[in-house]
């Protein structure tokens, strides 16, 4: 099977799986709908209220969510037609809970979600890479056992709690400690973005901007913090196992044979080739940034989208829900292709099947 | 008899391999560390009634909200201790406490009596005895939210203690036991029992009355054990004048004084509803305390001290080994053995079955794992079954792939051809002959899912998604966060639970760990 057939057969799986996800999207934030007959303009207004509003206002309501009073069988297949349009042309609707566009708020979100993830996730992966190395140039010995110990260490390591240690030791007891040595202390903010504050302060100077990001960067620290340890153990086992496996592959023995010396070996002729399935994990974890650190965000009470898809859920929000999820989802299935696609394209050798 | 058991068993296949899969085992450290900590977690789980000191509801209060541990009272050697400070409890001592009455109307007698035997106990009587138109002297002007009783008559038992510390308590609770017995038209007038009340003061050394306590009726002349919980400002007006910050006390002593008395209430001297009844009432109103205690709580308590909500941490601790445990016993065990029969079958038949289940697999694979988590929790409510079914439904996709790989490996092999050749059937060769080649690598893989699954559960409670009367170490660190452990400095609540989350998932992690060096060749020639 060419690399053509092989594309196309993947473009195949991919519709296919995008069309799976879009029904599921539809049917399972429905289900206390379907099984408790939950209706969802009950969150937005009270049953008195409901009682006393005039007849057509209540339709209008319904009309505008694209809702249905008591639907049957024929009313679902409109509203699963109305939601299949809408999710191709972009429109998610608007939330129950702050009746503004779905849009909007997941526009809000977004960068900082994309913030915390991106930056955490490339601390993550420089720091797996670079100590993942350094212990597969010498295997088995006291070193490679310590950092093969401390990956499962993070591993096993609930990161909400990491992240609640940092946060009550920097935000905490640090400023508690330091406040006889200067007004305040000195410590880490204890959650959010951003300070009011400084933002009220800084908006309108002119070179604010830079304060602004010190105030984010000063927030970030300690989610990036927990979230990066959380996700180096993997990195680290991967790398580090990768080139294991590739030390032992002929070619090294050839280089070796050479006369290469032996950071030459692993670094040039090891690491290039260990790397190659280690692109296909960054581009898969590239493909999952958007999803959000639900645990992380709510401890760091961090303005995300992981705080805000467990937010929406717990009040049936969902077209608040299924738009991230579908987001989440499409970019996931997405990121899975290309990172197939990356690994036939960079590595030669693969068969395609 | 055992003799030949054992015999027989040396000679089996059984005991060749699990020995010398043994002695390879514990030739790598970590393994033998999680074995180690694995069997100190069941201990913890199943002897968790044993070691519990306390009530493990994480909604029962037994004492202030985050009080530090008992043992880091020894860094703070001013501490107040926690403890019943009136020093006689069940009212034997003659020498401690004394009976005053107030006032000139000669109606309020009282006696202490001692207990002539142990089974007996020793108590404290008031009588109030009032005979028609005796005069009371009423308090002018009346005060109703007063500390002070409405009369300027009545009866009271007090005991006097010492307290030696320069700081407040955290919480105070003081319990009485009385009973009342009326006579007369204080047991057959419909108001009769409105007409006296018990209460109960704190007396500070400037002789400031607080009242902390008043009985409301009916008294139907049994036992009653009063507990009352005093409240924050009652403390401050009890306890503040005694401490000394730098700057003086503002009480001349240290000495504090709890009293209990019986009082006629204003309502003797209204005239709302005819005559006044102090006027015509006749009868007798007898109280009888029998115990009396003050217990003060300081910064200190049981083991692990105490959460945001007063319970016990360390008993909540030790019961919350038994759901993680449980949960990730149960739950991998059915993703694997979910995953070991999607895998083989897609495995062995291939074809359009395999098409649709790997299918499946990659559906479940792009589908965010926390969020559906949590809508499937959400949906299905918060049980222990619920949180097992969800981690399952998630969770058999990676055994699957693995199962898979290796029954593609091994059905081509010469000795599957060679069964199937001389007529055996699927089924025996998928369990005779496959299912045995396979199983090495699923010890590995159980040990971890099992870690997964406890961290799942772990965030699912954290976020609150799991039973809130069950004790859960997730659920710890969520009343911790929401409670203000961190502004409260209860490091206790906050480290504790997480420390224990990941020893018992580091645990499985090392045996997994170990088990893949064992079993699986390919990585022990590393």
């Amino acid at each position: 099977m060419g690399l053509r057939e092989y594309v196309i057969r993947r473009t195949i799986y991919v519709f296919l799986l995008i069309v799976a996800v879009i029904c599921f999207n539809f049917f399972i934030f429905r289900l206390p709908t379907f099984l408790f007959g939950v209706s969802p303009l009950d969150l937005m207004i009270a049953p008195e209220q409901r009682a006393t509003m005039p007849y057509e206002s209540l339709q209008l309501l319904y009309q505008n969510y694209g809702l249905v009073p008591d639907p049957d069988i024929f009313d679902w297949i409109y509203m699963f037609w109305r939601y299949i349009v809408n999710m191709f042309s972009g429109d998610f609707g608007f939330s129950f809970q702050s009746q503004r566009p779905v849009i909007d708020e997941i526009m809000a979100r977004l960068p900082n979600t994309l913030l915390l993830m991106g930056t955490s996730s490339i601390v993550a992966i420089i720091l797996g890479i670079w100590t993942g190395v350094k212990a597969a140039g010498d295997p088995g010995s006291r070193k490679d056992v310590g950092a093969v110990t401390m990956a499962l260490f993070t591993f096993s390591l609930p990161v909400f709690w990491l992240g609640m240690i940092l946060l009550f030791f920097f935000a905490y007891m640090l400023p508690a400690l330091t406040s006889t040595l200067i007004d305040g202390g000195i410590g880490l903010p204890s959650g959010g973005t951003i300070s009011y504050e400084v933002w009220i302060a800084f908006k309108d100077q002119p070179f604010g901007a830079l304060a602004i990001a010190g105030d984010i960067l000063l927030h970030l620290l300690l989610p990036m913090i927990a979230l990066g340890i959380g996700g180096y153990g993997g990195y680290f086992l991967y790398m580090r196992n990768n080139l294991i496996d590739v030390m032992t592959e002929d070619y090294i023995l050839t280089a070796r044979a050479k006369g290469l010396d032996e950071n030459q070996v692993l670094y040039k002729h090891g690491m290039k080739n260990a790397m190659l399935p280690m692109v296909t994990a960054i581009a898969i974890t590239f493909g999952f940034l958007i999803n959000g650190a639900t645990l992380t965000e709510t401890v760091f009470n961090w303005f995300g989208l992981g705080r805000y898809i467990f937010d929406s859920l717990l009040l049936l929000d969902y077209p608040v829900v299924q738009a991230i999820f579908m987001i989440v989802a499409i970019t996931a299935v997405l990121a899975n292709f290309i990172a197939d696609l990356l690994y036939g394209f960079l590595d030669p050798r693969i068969k395609y099947g | 008899m055992s003799d030949v058991k054992e015999g027989r068993l040396r000679g089996t296949g059984w005991y060749i391999s699990i020995t010398g899969f043994w002695r390879e085992f514990r030739k790598h450290r970590i393994g033998v560390i999680g074995v180690l900590a694995l069997v100190l977690f069941v201990v913890m789980a199943v002897g968790a009634p044993i070691f519990a000191t306390h009530d493990p509801s994480p909604s029962i209060k037994v004492g202030p909200r985050f009080m530090a541990p008992q043992w880091t009272e020894i860094f703070d050697p001013t501490g107040v201790v926690t403890k019943n400070y009136l020093l006689d409890p069940n009212l034997d001592s003659d020498s401690i406490g004394e009976i005053v009455v107030e006032g000139s109307s000669g109606e309020f007698t009282g006696a202490r009596n001692f207990a002539a035997s142990p089974a007996e106990n020793s108590n404290v009587t008031f009588e109030w005895t009032h005979i028609a138109n005796t005069s009371i002297e009423f308090r002018s002007p009346p005060d109703p939210n007063g500390d002070l009783p409405d009369t300027l008559d009545f009866i009271y038992y007090a005991q006097t203690f010492t307290w030696e510390y320069e700081r407040l308590p955290k919480d105070v609770n003081i319990t009485v036991s009385y009973n009342i017995v009326t006579t007369g038209d204080f047991l057959t007038n419909e108001y009769g029992g409105k007409m006296f009340e018990l209460m109960l003061w704190v007396i500070d050394s400037s002789g400031n009355w607080t009242r902390i306590f008043d009985s409301v009726p009916p008294y139907t002349g049994s036992h009653v054990d009063r507990p009352v919980d005093l409240g924050f400002l009652d403390i401050v007006e009890g306890w503040d004048g005694m401490i000394d910050e730098g700057d003086g006390q503002e009480d001349p002593t240290d000495r504090l004084t709890v009293a209990v008395g019986i009082a006629p209430t204003y309502l003797f001297t209204s005239s709302a509803s005819g005559p006044e009844p102090w006027t015509y009432y006749n009868g007798s109103v007898t109280a009888t305390i029998t115990h009396m205690e003050c217990v003060a709580f300081g910064d200190y308590f049981g083991i692990l001290g105490t959460t945001d909500k007063g319970a016990d941490a360390w008993s909540q601790l030790l019961f919350g080994s038994r759901i993680s445990l449980y949960i990730g016993l149960v739950a991998a065990s059915l993703s694997t053995a979910v995953g070991v029969a999607v895998g083989m079958i897609s495995g062995y038949f291939g074809g359009k079955v395999d098409e649709v289940t790997m299918r499946v697999v990659d559906f479940l694979l792009v589908i965010p794992r926390l969020p559906l988590l949590m809508v499937l929790a959400a949906f299905l409510g918060p049980s222990v079954d619920t949180i097992i079914i969800v981690i399952v439904i998630l969770g058999w996709t990676g055994t699957s792939r693995l199962i898979r790989s290796q029954v593609l490996a091994e059905k081509n092999k010469s000795y599957v051809e060679a069964a199937r050749a001389i007529g055996a059937t699927d089924t025996y060769i998928i369990f005779k002959h496959i299912l045995p080649n396979v199983t090495p690598l699923l010890f590995a893989d159980v040990t971890l899912g099992v870690v997964a699954a406890i961290l799942s559960e772990s965030a699912l409670s954290f976020l609150g998604l799991t039973d809130p009367s069950e004790p859960s170490w997730g659920r710890m660190l969520a009343d911790a966060q929401i409670g203000g452990a961190f502004g409260n400095g209860a490091w206790w609540v906050v480290i504790f639970p997480g420390l224990m989350i990941t020893a018992i998932s580091l645990a499985f992690t090392f045996i997994g760990h170990t088990l893949d060096q064992v079993l699986n060749p390919r990585l022990r020639e590393r």
